[in-house]
This record gives structure tokens, sequence and C-alpha cells, in this order.
């Protein structure tokens, strides 16, 4: 069996008031790359949906989903933005 | 100078950090909450903001102004709840001359609405609200 790391999921808009929180922590096996966090968040929270435009956060810094995780990891799922 | 908000933004403060003794134009820019947001009457917007990279990649985007033409610049961005006719989002740019200052606001609100992890949700007179985050039914933005 894969040994697992944790790691936490920050969530915002649409996606942390599914979650009721903003940010969820994940218990994922070594070697997962940041993309796949999506497929362990809760089922509300991956009810709302994926949009294409998602981009994802790693450590406070734009990241591709392909970049792998490591122990203590902050992952933010950042939905196409409206500011300003 | 770049911040995140939650009370009423203010030029002034903005306005002294670009000064320059160099810099002959200043140019200033406030995005404001209007009522016409889509279904309803809008009678304010909530924002939110991943605080951390929002601050990273504001400063990010007035280093590259500063870096493209010559500019300084301030930005402020409120979180929370804004009502409308309040600003939302303040810049402020200086440079030699006004053709860089001018380029240098736009440049810097243009990259952050492009870029900074900030969304709006709009709060409507019935009580209603909708995000806009690309995944709301009646979101023009919504990946359907």
């Amino acid at each position: 069996m894969a040994h697992a790391i944790r790691v936490t999921v920050r969530l915002f808009a649409s996606l942390r008031d599914a979650a009721g929180a903003d940010r969820v922590d994940l218990s994922v096996p070594a070697g997962t790359p940041v993309g796949a966090v999506w497929g362990h968040l809760p089922d509300p929270v991956r009810a709302v949906g994926l949009p294409d435009g998602a981009r994802f956060a790693l450590n406070h810094e734009w990241t591709l989903p392909g970049a792998t995780l490591r122990d203590g990891d902050e992952v933010a799922v950042v939905l196409p933005v409206s500011g300003g | 100078m770049i911040a995140l908000s939650p009370g009423p933004l203010d030029l002034a403060p903005l306005l002294a950090a670009v000064a320059d003794p160099d810099h002959g134009g200043t140019a200033a820019f406030l995005g404001t909450t209007r009522r016409g947001e889509g279904e309803g009457r809008v009678v304010g917007l909530f924002y939110e903001a991943y605080e951390e990279l929002a601050l990273s990649e504001m400063a990010a985007v007035a280093a590259e102004a500063g870096a493209r033409f010559g500019a300084r610049v301030a930005v402020a961005h409120r979180v929370g709840r804004v009502a409308v006719g309040e600003a939302s989002v303040a810049v402020a740019a200086s440079a030699g001359h006004r053709p860089e200052a001018f380029a240098a606001c736009r440049y810097v609100i243009d990259e952050l609405k492009r870029r900074a992890p900030i969304w709006k949700q709009a709060v409507f007179d019935d009580g209603a609200t909708r995000w806009r985050d690309g995944v709301s039914a009646l979101d023009p933005a919504a990946a359907r």
C-alpha cells in the first residue's frame, strides 16, 4: 500500500459554500499530483463541478496540476476569478 | 502599497504611496460596485480573496507595471461586503509623463481582473446571492 501523506486544500466561493469550510484536510497516497486532490474532496464539493478555467496553487504559488504533492502541502483550488 | 481592505478604500494613501519628485503624471482608477449585474437588482457585492496569493499576485502585477512603464504603483482591493456606489478596487500609478502613468494604471487593473484570486458574489434585493466563479448556473462564465 502506498505511503499516505497529509495535505490541506483551500476552497473559495461556491466550493467553500459547498464544503461549509474554507479548507479541507486530506490524506492521499504519496506521489499524488496536485490536480488529483479534486477526486478526494467531499461529495458536496465535487457536486459543484470543476470548470475548465480552474487553476491550482501550491503553498501560495501558482502550480500545474501535474506537480507532485508532499506531506504538509497546502493546495488551493482557484475557480475562474472575478475581482476588480 | 499593496493591500486588501475590509473597510472603505481611500485614494489619499495610494496617491501618497506613488508620489515621486521625478514623476510628472499620476493616474488613478476606481472600480465601483454597480446595480446592473445580471438578474434582479443588486444591492451590493461580497468579495472573497485567497489572501496570500492575491497579495503576491497584485505585487507581481505592480512590479511588472514598474518595469514596463517606469511607474510607481499602489493597489487596494476590498474584501467583504461592498455597497452599490462604493469602490471595490483602487489603483494609483505615477510616472515621468502622462502616457506611461495612464498605461500603467490601465495595465494594473486589467491584469488584476484577469489574474488575482479574488471572487465577487452579487447580493440581490430579495436576499439571494450568486458567485461569479465559473460554476453558477446563471454565470455567463460557467462552463456548461
